[in-house]
């Protein structure tokens, strides 16, 4: 009897694990999509212009990631979509080192991998959709902070975590921004909010009673914006400590109406996740192959190609003067 | 060695902190900054009371991030249809109840391990709000925040409420006969049911009690902003449940109280500040916690081989 039982569970277990595979050799081309954390709303707008994408090249579309910045969840997600056969893996890394082994091992099982908005090490996918550059993101910043404390005075910044591969890399340019034009400028602290909001807010708080002469706070995670400018607000410094950061217009709009957030710098988001989708099917079709200095993106029409990476474009400013034409 | 030592140690370790704040950084003591910090923890402080009795009574409940963000969530989407505050409140404290109910009716009714069951519903809920609500934050109405009063004056009504809810637990479960059950449950289930207390109902409510104080907490920190974050909570029952042990309460049951608890609670919610205040690395602080958490452990450790061994 027991015997019998063990070899129908054997036969289902086969059964079971057998079934992917069939499924995958008779659908549509699937592509897996991985924010670094799903329930981040600037990855969400990425969700929509990846499933227009999708839609449009008649793809299936797989959106799973960790619901949290968590670089071990996501080397468990690749893991999974390994076994499930997905064409094309597309991911937002958290950890560069940590997910370019899985990704490694799904090029490997002839997965093709793609990287956008935090790119893994080179060897770990054929292309990067950078949303641009590190250095056009912190430069970018940078600037917009010094024009608005008239290039002198103490800043801080808040970031999502501090081991977040792109965050390290946008603060490296940030201070080699400062460094080069910047000498009268003094960034006396980076707090991480861990994507939280509320955290932001604590963290902004505390920044502006331990340094009272503290001139702007710069946010460079989206949830981290609108904390900081909460704690402006609650702290009564309106306009005396300006904030700027990265983040969604949909977010920031009421700080920037009221004047306690000066600028949010952003790509467009959808575009971003279009772009994504759009390179990983023709990675996936073989159209796109390393030494390619150009791409068309439906309807987005052309993007340059520098090197592995596929460039979006130089990052957009929102201010009191054009936020409301922005619904994302 | 005195019953209170671990309570008495936690408060000696804050009080230091703070005597090193008052000495090498005096901005720490600002009167608005720091209003501001506590007006923050005022929810953690209400959803710790609760963990503290869920770990007295032998239970752990993991779930109570996830539950807070659906609560804050809900409530958040109900003020913004324009619901009152004062129908937001119960309904929010509601929605945990019937949370915690579930979570209780499956740990008490079908005993199963809470550790299990309320993984489960952790991931369960942060799913499926993620789901629904898409990452999106939910705008609150100008008249949520504060109650619509003015800043200083909800912002000491929510410290107020947070408080006389510690006050009222610590009363409770030294007190009133349900709150020695408690303690009993989670010393001995079987000892506590031949004295005639029934554990699985004990259990059960207090996984209920657990959840309307989440919904309560939620609703305490959604009248702070002008909008809610739906990844709010997220990482609050780790905050919780380090609080609670780091305050002496023994996480194999039965003792402790939420007089440690509170004092754990304002030791780690010291770290960050006090460390941007000595302008510390941010790096530093998660390893102080974890350093603090080790250190709470070890000393039960050691204070269980002390009565095995001396009173043996």
């Amino acid at each position: 009897m027991n015997h019998h039982v063990s070899r129908c569970l054997l036969f289902a277990t086969l059964l079971l694990a057998g079934l992917p595979a069939v499924f995958a050799a008779e659908a549509k081309l699937m592509i897996a999509m991985m924010p670094k954390s799903k329930g981040n709303a600037y990855f969400i707008s990425c969700k929509h212009g990846a499933d227009r994408a999708a839609k449009e090249l008649g793809f299936e579309l797989l959106f799973d990631g960790p619901t949290d910045s968590n670089a071990a969840k996501q080397n468990e997600i690749v893991e999974n979509w390994i076994t499930l056969g997905v064409d094309v893996i597309t991911v937002a890394a958290e950890n560069k080192q940590g997910i370019s082994t899985a990704l490694r091992k799904a090029q490997k099982q002839g997965i093709k991998v793609i990287t956008f908005d935090a790119d893994a090490l080179p060897d770990a996918r054929s292309f990067f959709v950078n949303q641009a550059t590190p250095q056009g993101i912190a430069s970018g910043l940078m600037d917009e902070a010094a024009r608005l404390c008239g290039a002198e005075g103490e800043f801080a910044i808040i970031s999502a975590t501090l081991t977040a591969g792109n965050q390290r890399e946008w603060l490296k340019y940030i201070d080699e921004r400062l460094a080069e034009k910047y000498p009268k400028m003094k960034l006396v602290a980076v707090r991480p909010c861990d994507d939280l909001k509320d955290k932001a807010q604590s963290e902004a708080t505390a920044l502006m009673s331990a340094n009272p002469r503290l001139k702007l706070l710069m946010a460079i995670c989206s949830p981290g914006v609108p904390g900081a400018a909460e704690a402006v607000k609650q702290a009564g410094k309106t306009g005396q400590v300006k904030v700027i950061g990265l983040g969604l217009p949909s977010e920031n709009r009421r700080y920037v109406h009221e004047g306690v957030t000066d600028s949010v710098m952003l790509w467009k988001t959808e575009d971003l996740g279009y772009l994504t989708i759009y390179a990983a099917a023709a990675v996936a079709r073989d159209e796109l192959k390393p030494g390619a200095t150009s791409f068309k993106a439906g309807s987005l029409g052309t993007f340059e190609i520098k090197g592995d990476n596929i460039l979006l474009g130089q990052p957009f400013i929102f201010n009191r003067s054009n936020i409301d034409q922005f619904d994302f | 060695m005195n019953r209170y030592f671990r309570e008495i140690s936690v408060t000696v370790a804050l009080g230091l902190v703070l005597l090193v704040m008052a000495a090498c950084a005096p901005s720490f003591y600002q009167a608005q900054p720091l209003l501001s910090l506590i007006t923050r923890e005022a929810p953690t402080l209400v959803v710790m009371c609760g963990m503290a009795l869920i770990i007295i009574s032998r239970q752990i409940d993991i779930s109570v991030g996830s539950q807070f963000s659906v609560c804050s969530i809900g409530a958040g989407l109900l003020a913004a249809r324009g619901w009152p505050l004062v129908a937001v409140l119960p309904a929010a404290m509601m929605m945990g109840a019937g949370l915690g109910a579930f979570n209780g009716w499956l740990i008490a009714g079908l005993r199963l391990p809470s550790i299990v069951v309320t993984l489960a519903t952790m991931v369960m809920l942060r799913q499926g709000l993620n789901l629904l609500q898409q990452g999106a934050f939910v705008n609150l109405p100008d008249n949520v925040q504060w109650f619509g009063l003015s800043q200083t004056t909800g912002q000491w009504t929510l410290v107020g409420t947070a408080l006389s809810l510690l006050l009222g637990c610590g009363f409770f479960m030294r007190h009133v006969a349900a709150g020695r059950w408690v303690y009993a449950v989670g010393t001995d289930a079987e000892a506590a049911r031949l004295a005639g207390i029934r554990p699985q109902w004990v259990t059960f409510l207090v996984f209920v009690f657990v959840g309307a104080l989440t919904g309560l907490a939620a609703t305490m920190n959604l009248v702070q902003s002008p909008q809610i974050q739906p990844l709010v909570g997220s990482g609050l029952e780790l905050k919780v449940i380090a609080a609670v042990v780091v305050g002496g309460v023994a996480i194999s049951g039965g003792r402790g109280n939420v007089w440690g608890a509170f004092a754990g609670l304002l030791l780690l919610a010291c770290v960050s500040p006090a460390l941007t205040h000595l302008h510390v690395e941010a790096y530093w602080e998660k390893a102080i916690q974890g350093m603090i958490i080790l250190l709470a452990v070890v000393a039960d450790g050691l204070r269980q081989r002390g009565l095995k061994g001396g009173h043996g």
